[in-house]
């Protein structure tokens, strides 16, 4: 398929419905790109410092409550975030958009994210921390300098895998981004615009009767494999035992 | 312990707000979805969960009738369906990696794992796509029909197959992908069974199915909690669903029938359910139902899971 | 910088861990420009008794303190730990330096976090003052650039060494420091350790299993034993004359 239209299947808008050609994925491709930006982007440092909490003041009764809600969100069906997405902020905003989108896909990764975190956290041998106090160090700069450091490559895992899950979603994008699809989502101010995501297109375009669609859902269900594929081939790079 | 030192105490207060932030969103959830679901409560009361029908009108919420009884039977049947059948095939895909590949081939274990493990990372609408179009028209012609023809008698398959979208086809698919799911919970307990309970099994002159029936018996909990939180994920499971289960309001007592979930209801009314007094509503108590289906069985899963010791 | 003398007094220590009562009523005090040697059989609280004197005890969860920790005239256990650990330094048993920093920055990262050195240059001749203190930089002089993973058990623990020693600690604490490397290294650091306490007039304080490297390198000996300081004094004195019976006994390897 892909083969047949060649690059421009990655930069083309899809073709009319029943037309002979197929056209392309890029405006969808593109959002799907901002989506995984963005919600890693404000992924990063939500779920780093919430891990860091946890694991940090795990005596803590706040610690050990920000565990449990974290972690149940996995237990979430994701429709139902993009439901909450829907009537928090798409209903008071008034329309669909990208970066209504890109939270929902921020609370789809958190609790992926979470999890790897906080074991990356826990694997620092204390000698380390210990060695990190003796010369000085606040528990801040020990967190920091020494932890976060030692544990880069599991962090570095955690955020990839969550990236990964995050842009395979469907379902919270169905009442979030608005699968606009003739336009090419280019600046961050498009963020602000309704857009479209791969998922989505496959989703919508299986859907239809249309031959010429049909085949780009497979094409795009294509592209988003090899995606997802090599995201998860970089972690097993990064990390020994991956759990998806 | 010791005081906080006030270094220490500015680090704790500059990390709330991210975990306040994280922890709120699933507070923010209970409280959304319960708010907007009490107008359909008051307007319809129990009668949601009961009625069969679901005829919207834009008019007034007198003339329009919304049941949530086909989608919440279709959602229990289906997930139900998928347990059923992806459990034989967990355990036995566990009991094959464990004692069938030779012990020097580890190496083949662990990638064979692995391939399971990927399985789970497929995005769903990957599955939903395979589904609607190579696996629906392929059981319509190779199981549904004949089933229809030979077993048509039995309520269960006494509706003709129409299209291959149906209540089955999404037990099917759903059972395809929380078998990596059961399969990755209960090899996690089976890989620790101390060495000597299998010395132990071995030493009594156990078959090898003998032998891995024991096996089984050992990690039960935790085959239990993998069918638990397998069925909470086939429950909350959407976009496949939405794919291949026909999306019509046939009751799901046929397994031939095309039929409805609550997840595909809500995917694909609550787009434009704004248009319709009180649809908006009743979606959300649909979704509150998920949402208590996930939360529940994932609570009673990871009980069951730490029921597994090994006590000598 | 004038450099302080800084004497070590503990009195009336007292120390649980959840329910264990780890140390009793411990005393002790280490001069400046001297070696104590604490020693005893593993478990009999060595390790609890030099991380009450630089409040590394608070990451231990349930740990509770009771007594006085004197540095100089400042009790530690009243103070800011921060404030505490910067002028004490310390050597663990497992060698530790950061896995994720190249040699180099393993001994610069003191001095940069205190703001001892700002140049280049001003930390290019601590890292080398330091580490020829630690007798590593005839070893690694040509590869500073290079992470510790590169370097053998030995090596590692000199350059642990180093890392404390380039803040000129006024204490210097030491956990077993050799008990898991070679006796090259191990004569190297116990070599480091002295003349670090004598040129520097640094208050240095050693925990040791072994009697042997107590009697090599060591001014005076407190040796502990089930928590209890069972004796204490110069260490001539206690390894040829023991006062009590069980100094005597582990000294001759019966406890």
């Amino acid at each position: 398929m892909i083969l047949r239209t060649g690059i421009s299947f990655f930069t083309d808008t899809p073709a009319y419905p029943g037309a002979d050609e197929v056209g392309g994925i890029g405006p969808s491709l593109l959002g799907t790109m901002w989506l995984g930006i963005v919600s890693t982007a404000i992924g990063i440092p939500l779920s780093v410092l919430t891990g860091i909490f946890i694991v940090e003041f795990r005596n803590h009764k706040l610690a050990k409550i920000t565990k449990v809600f974290t972690h149940s969100l996995l237990e979430i069906p994701t429709v139902l975030i993009g439901m909450l997405v829907f009537l928090t902020i798409v209903v008071p905003t008034g329309h669909y958009s990208l970066l209504a989108g890109s939270i929902a896909l921020v609370i789809v990764m958190l609790p992926y994210t979470m999890s790897y975190l906080e074991r990356a956290l826990d694997e620092v041998p204390r000698t380390y921390k210990e060695a990190g106090y003796s010369i000085g160090m606040t528990r801040k700069q020990v967190v920091f300098k020494v932890v976060l450091g030692i544990a880069k490559p599991g962090v570095a895992a955690g955020l990839l895998i969550g990236v990964a899950k995050g842009i395979s979603e469907t379902a919270p994008l169905l009442f979030t981004i608005g699968s606009a699809r003739g336009d090419f989502p280019v600046s961050p101010m498009d963020l602000g615009k309704p857009g479209d995501a791969i998922p989505l297109l496959i989703f919508q375009f299986i859907q239809s009767p249309y031959e010429n669609w049909h085949d780009l859902a497979w094409g795009a269900s294509f592209v988003l494999t090899v995606i997802v594929l090599v995201t998860f081939a970089l972690v097993k790079l990064v990390v020994r035992e991956v759990k998806l | 312990m010791p005081e906080m030192a006030k270094s220490d105490k500015r680090f704790f207060y500059s990390l709330v707000p991210a975990a306040l932030v994280s922890s709120l969103i699933l507070v923010l959830l209970f409280i959304v979805l319960i708010y907007y679901s009490a107008p359909a409560f008051k307007e319809y009361g129990f009668r949601i969960f009961t009625t069969k029908t679901w005829s919207p009108s834009e008019e007034s919420a007198r003339t329009s009738e919304y049941g949530l009884f086909i989608p919440l039977l279709g959602t229990l049947v289906s997930a139900i369906i998928a347990v059923v059948l992806a459990l034989p095939f967990a355990i036995s895909t566990v009991i094959f990696t464990e004692e069938v590949i030779p012990k020097g081939m580890n190496k083949v274990r662990e990638t064979f794992s692995t391939l399971i493990d990927v399985m789970t990372g497929l995005p769903t609408i990957v599955y939903g796509l395979w589904g609607l179009a190579i696996l629906a028209p392929f059981l319509r012609d190779n199981l549904y029909n004949p089933l229809y023809a030979v077993l048509g008698s039995i309520p269960l398959f006494s509706c003709r197959p129409v299209t291959g979208t149906t209540i089955l086809t999404a037990g099917i698919l759903l059972s395809m992908m929380i078998m990596p799911f059961m399969y990755s919970v209960i090899r996690h307990s089976y890989k620790r069974i101390p060495a000597i309970y299998k010395e132990a099994a071995l030493a009594l002159g156990t078959t090898k199915y003998e032998y891995s029936k024991i096996m089984m018996g050992m990690v039960k909990p935790s085959i239990l909690a993998g069918i638990l939180i397998g069925f909470g994920r086939a429950a909350g499971e959407t976009v496949a669903v939405a794919l291949v289960v026909g999306n019509t309001f046939n009751m799901p007592s046929c397994l031939l029938s095309s039929s409805y979930t609550i997840s595909a209801l809500i995917a694909n009314q609550f787009g434009n359910a704004a248009l319709y007094p009180y649809m908006i509503n009743v979606l959300v108590v649909g979704g509150l139902i998920l949402l208590l289906i996930g939360i529940v069985s994932n609570i009673l899963g990871i009980m069951y899971l730490n029921r597994v010791r090994y006590t000598a | 910088m004038a450099e302080e003398l800084l004497e070590v007094r503990v009195e009336d220590l007292n120390v649980w861990i959840g329910d264990n009562h780890i140390l009793k009523d411990v005393y002790m005090r280490a001069v400046p420009g001297t070696v104590t040697a604490v020693m005893g059989p593993s478990g009999s609280g060595k390790s609890t008794l030099i991380r009450v004197i630089n409040r590394l005890i608070d990451l231990v969860p349930g740990s509770k303190v009771k007594g006085r920790v004197m540095i100089g005239k400042i009790n530690v256990l009243e103070s800011d730990p921060y404030m505490v650990r910067r002028r004490i330094g310390m050597v663990f048993q497992e060698p530790n330096p950061f896995p994720h920093m190249t040699i180099y920055e393993n001994v610069a990262i003191g001095p940069r976090l205190h703001g001892l050195a700002r140049e280049r240059e001003e930390i290019d001749r601590i890292v080398e003052w330091a580490l020829k203190k630690a007798q590593l930089w005839d070893e690694v002089k040509d590869r500073l650039d290079d992470y510790p993973y590169q370097l053998s058990g030995g090596q590692k623990q000199r350059l642990s060494l180093a890392r404390a020693l380039a803040l000129k600690p006024r204490v210097l604490l030491l956990d077993e420091p050799t008990a898991n490397i070679d006796p090259v290294s191990t004569v190297k650091v116990e070599r480091s350790i002295i003349e670090y306490a004598k040129e520097n007039m640094a208050t240095v304080i050693i925990v040791t299993h072994t009697p042997q490297q107590a009697a090599r390198i060591s001014d005076n000996i407190l040796f502990i034993y089930e928590g209890r300081v069972i004796e204490y004094g110069p260490t001539r004195e206690v390894v040829l004359h023991p006062r009590e019976e069980l100094t005597r006994k582990f000294l001759g390897g019966e406890v």
